[in-house]
């Protein structure tokens, strides 16, 4: 499997760099470069660095970048610009990983390790010398924003739930979890089996690991096939025709697009379970739009910012949360306009990062407080715990408004 | 609610969708990223040039709309033949109401601007911090730039300028140069650096001190296009620091006055209630006879069909893709493959000859490349034809796609993207 890391395999990039005509649309768009002179920006350590990189890069600027996606998004031409930026830093980092990012990048290892002695962990998390100890130790910069840790797991919840009765009149659908939606975001992912089984579905939760997308943004690449592998069969334990819906957006987009595109994982199954996964609010306005979605939502007399996370952004749907949400009367979602919130999955997390990434993210925070309550609204994980510690807000999953608008909550 | 689907998200696909959702249809417009205007200077041009039309040898226009109608019945085949002069001046003025605080220009006449290689542009609409360099205002100018900025060079700016004359009377023009870079310790700043630094008060007034030292006795003064991103207001802060007329000179992209325009546009789409789909190019189509009933989107995972009542296809033209000329010659639209015409309603398409290649591509550089005039010809609604049939009946065309213009050339791009998309929503929703 090594060898993949070579900067020559990905050729699904590779083969976009010549379509790149300099016009420099993803450096206007960076959030990293906006805020730092350290990224000099996408164009300049992707298509342009890759004509001087055997394998290794020239320089190290490259490791500044995010891996938002941002620019992939906004290139006119088509050019797979993230794409190429991870494959080479994955390349540079091969040799030099540091434990850290070995560490960050395993979330089911941390929230099994939690879970049992989550209040502990929880206390030793928001415990400022214990913070400043794994700063120095491991270089986890002391005011990252960190998930808070449940005493009760999603699966073990699942394992003791009986659904109403008419789950499964409509059909039976796949729920992909992930492990945040497993350890720390249970209540999330709860909400969304209760919704989608209010709806008429019966659900299913075939036994699910991680999809890798930790180690994949940190360059490590082998593990991460390896992960995304057994988590494509984990998934195919369930009947094979079934749609599978995931209320944890970044994972549902590795198994749609990122594992191929930047792993290079080429395989028939992945195909096949990307082809059949759905973000939530995705498959939920896609039954509205077919006029199958109830409407009997009970008003919200409520106004909430909402920010589109990278990574849904990077599936190419738009933001269906907004149309949905929207749906349910007296609630007003006003988008944050934002490009990111500077975390990225583990990036705002590193010591050397965390200014950049808090800088990243002051737009939107800047936003979340104009308008917000005491409530934002945002499909991702890492990022609604970004935005809880930036601005001292609840964040949550849309799923929660519309699980309260149909009265489950 | 009748839906619509926008395709392009350059000026023809944010100002068609902006008036569809305007008008009540439920509005989507994708795109594979985003659109040109990062790339323009942020100016409107109608009309700057018809040197064949006027007789004139420098074929300057100076009333952009009434030369267009002039235009449009000299040249049937033109964009503006289909569009109408009138109904393109009345879009370029609803664009302008719409965004109040960065386009300016009475619609009747053309603006003559310094470019930043000192050449004279006309120009219709500007925005308010280009609005000084209107050579009809100053004539006596400085043009200062900072050392660090990589893309300005004060010195070709101005000595060029000084060779020419305006209205027969010679140009003045002395270059400055400041030091002040963007960012502590950058040698070479992109604009977009200068911007962003000039979004912040201290940062202007420093900027705006510096100017001031090198000035003589100058009427006005030009600086490059940098004059702040977010604020609005920053080249007035400026203005009032420097204590006489200051000018934006656009500069190669990125272009800051682009993003300007950019980023208003789409917060506009998003205020009108346009939904966004960037991330998606549409690679195929199903139609029933001549009705489009979906575009096929490229998504994360998978191809999606996706179904509206109308079409709007905006996706500009041989730069973005959307019109290609292969080695063999072969030229095509690459998602509906539309007939397509070239200069004078000629027939293109299909396996070009090299004798046709001959007359479509110049050999000298500087001549008319009647190759950039191909596109696809419509009707008043801006359906493509066929034989004088329109080939859908509920796909609209708008923008660089239009056959019948080099667009650059006679400068009258964000003229045709405008009023074509004003004229593709308003045929869609029945609006006149």
């Amino acid at each position: 499997m090594s060898g993949q890391d070579s900067y020559e395999h990905n050729l699904l990039a590779r083969a976009s760099l010549d379509h790149c005509v300099k016009c420099t649309i993803c450096e206007t768009q960076c959030p990293v470069a906006a805020v730092t002179a350290l990224f000099p920006g996408p164009k300049y350590v992707g298509p342009q660095a890759e004509r001087y990189r055997q394998g290794q890069s020239v320089d190290r600027s490259l490791d500044y970048c995010s891996s938002c996606g941002t620019c992939t998004l906004v290139c006119p031409q088509g050019v797979k610009i993230a794409e190429l930026n991870s494959v080479a830093r994955a390349a540079m980092k091969k040799d030099h990983m540091p434990l850290r990012d070995r560490l960050i990048s395993r979330t089911t290892l941390m929230g099994a390790a939690m879970r049992p002695v989550a209040p502990l962990a929880n206390a030793a998390l928001a415990c400022r010398p214990l913070r400043v100890l794994a700063e120095a130790a491991v270089g986890v910069h002391r005011d990252a924003a960190m998930p808070t840790a449940q005493r009760q797991t999603f699966t073990a919840w699942q394992a003791k739930h009986q659904p109403p009765d008419g789950a499964g009149r409509r059909g039976t659908l796949v729920y992909f979890h992930g492990c945040a939606g497993n350890y720390f975001e249970v209540e999330t992912s709860i909400k969304s089996v209760e919704l989608l089984e209010h709806l008429g579905y019966g659900v299913l939760v075939p036994k699910q690991g991680c999809c890798g997308l930790p180690l994949q943004s940190n360059g490590l690449f082998d593990t991460a096939r390896a992960w995304v592998r057994r988590l494509v069969a984990q998934l195919d334990k369930a009947p094979q025709d079934l749609v599978i819906v995931s209320s944890t957006t970044s994972c549902s987009g590795m198994l749609k697009h990122e594992a191929r595109e930047i792993l290079g994982v080429e395989d028939a199954a992945l195909r096949a379970v990307g082809a059949r996964t759905r973000d939530l609010c995705e498959f939920l306005l896609a039954e509205a739009e077919r006029g199958e979605l109830p409407l009997d939502f009970a008003p919200l007399d409520l106004t909430v910012p909402y920010h589109a996370p990278c990574q849904l952004r990077g599936h190419g749907l738009g933001t269906p949360a907004v149309q949905l949400l929207r749906l349910i009367p007296g609630l007003t979602v006003v988008e944050s306009g934002a490009v990111c919130c500077g975390i990225a999955g583990t990036y705002g997390l590193k010591k050397e990062k965390y200014a950049i990434a808090q800088a990243v993210g002051q737009p939107l925070f800047d936003k979340v407080k104009e308008v917000a309550g005491d409530l934002a609204v945002c499909d991702s994980e890492t990022c609604r715990w970004q935005i809880e510690k930036a601005c001292g807000v609840r964040a949550v999953h849309p799923v929660w408004l519309l699980h309260k608008a149909y009265g489950l909550s | 609610m009748a839906t619509a689907l926008v395709i392009g998200a350059g000026l023809a696909g944010l100002a068609a969708a902006i008036r569809l959702a305007q008008a009540g249809w439920q509005t989507t417009l994708a795109s594979k990223g985003l659109g040109g205007l990062p790339l323009s200077a942020g100016t409107v041009d109608v009309l700057g040039y018809a040197p064949a039309l006027l007789g004139d040898p420098t074929g300057r226009v100076a009333r952009p709309f009434e030369t267009a109608a002039a235009l449009a019945a000299h040249d049937p085949s033109h964009p503006y033949a289909a569009i109408g002069a009138d109904r393109a001046e009345a879009a370029v003025g609803w664009l302008r109401d719409l965004l109040p605080e960065l386009l300016t220009g009475d619609l009747k006449t053309n603006i003559t601007l310094p470019t930043a290689v000192g050449a004279l542009r006309p120009t219709c609409l500007v925005q308010p911090a280009m609005a000084a360099g209107d050579l009809a205002q100053n004539r006596s100018l400085a043009i200062v730039g900072p050392s660090q900025l990589k893309d300005f060079s004060p010195e070709l700016c101005a000595a060029n300028l000084a060779r020419q004359t305006w209205q027969g009377r010679p140009l003045l023009a002395t270059a400055y140069r400041i030091d002040l870079p963007a960012r502590p310790d950058e040698a070479d700043s992109p604009a977009l650096a200068y911007a962003r630094s000039l979004d912040q008060t201290a940062y202007q007034r420093r900027f705006a001190e510096a100017v001031k030292r090198r000035l003589k006795d100058e009427e006005a003064v030009g600086l490059p296009a940098v004059l702040g991103l977010r604020d609005r207001q920053a080249w007035l802060e400026v203005q009032e620091s420097v204590g006489r007329p200051v000018f934006e000179i656009p500069l190669p992209p990125p272009s800051v006055p682009g993003l300007r325009l950019n980023d208003a546009l789409t917060a506009a789409a998003q205020t009108a209630g346009v939904r966004l789909v960037l991330g998606s190019s549409v690679i195929g189509f199903a139609a029933a006879g001549r009705r489009l009933k979906s575009v096929t989107l490229r998504q994360a995972g998978r191809d999606q069909a996706w179904a509206a009542d109308a079409f709007v296809y905006a996706p500009g033209g041989f730069e973005s893709g959307a019109l290609s000329l292969d080695a063999a010659g072969r030229l095509e639209e690459r998602v509906f493959q539309l007939p397509l015409r070239g200069a004078g309603g000629s027939r293109l398409g299909g396996q070009e000859t090299a004798a046709d290649l001959g007359r479509l591509i110049n050999a000298d550089y500087w001549a008319e490349q009647r190759l950039f005039a191909a596109g696809v010809a419509v009707d008043q609604a801006m359906r493509p034809l066929d034989e004088g049939e329109a080939v859908f009946d509920n796909l609209h065309i708008a923008g660089g796609l239009l056959a019948g213009a080099v667009r650059w050339s006679e400068k009258s791009g964000e003229g045709i993207a405008v009023g074509s998309a004003a004229a593709a929503a308003d045929a869609i929703t029945g609006r006149r």
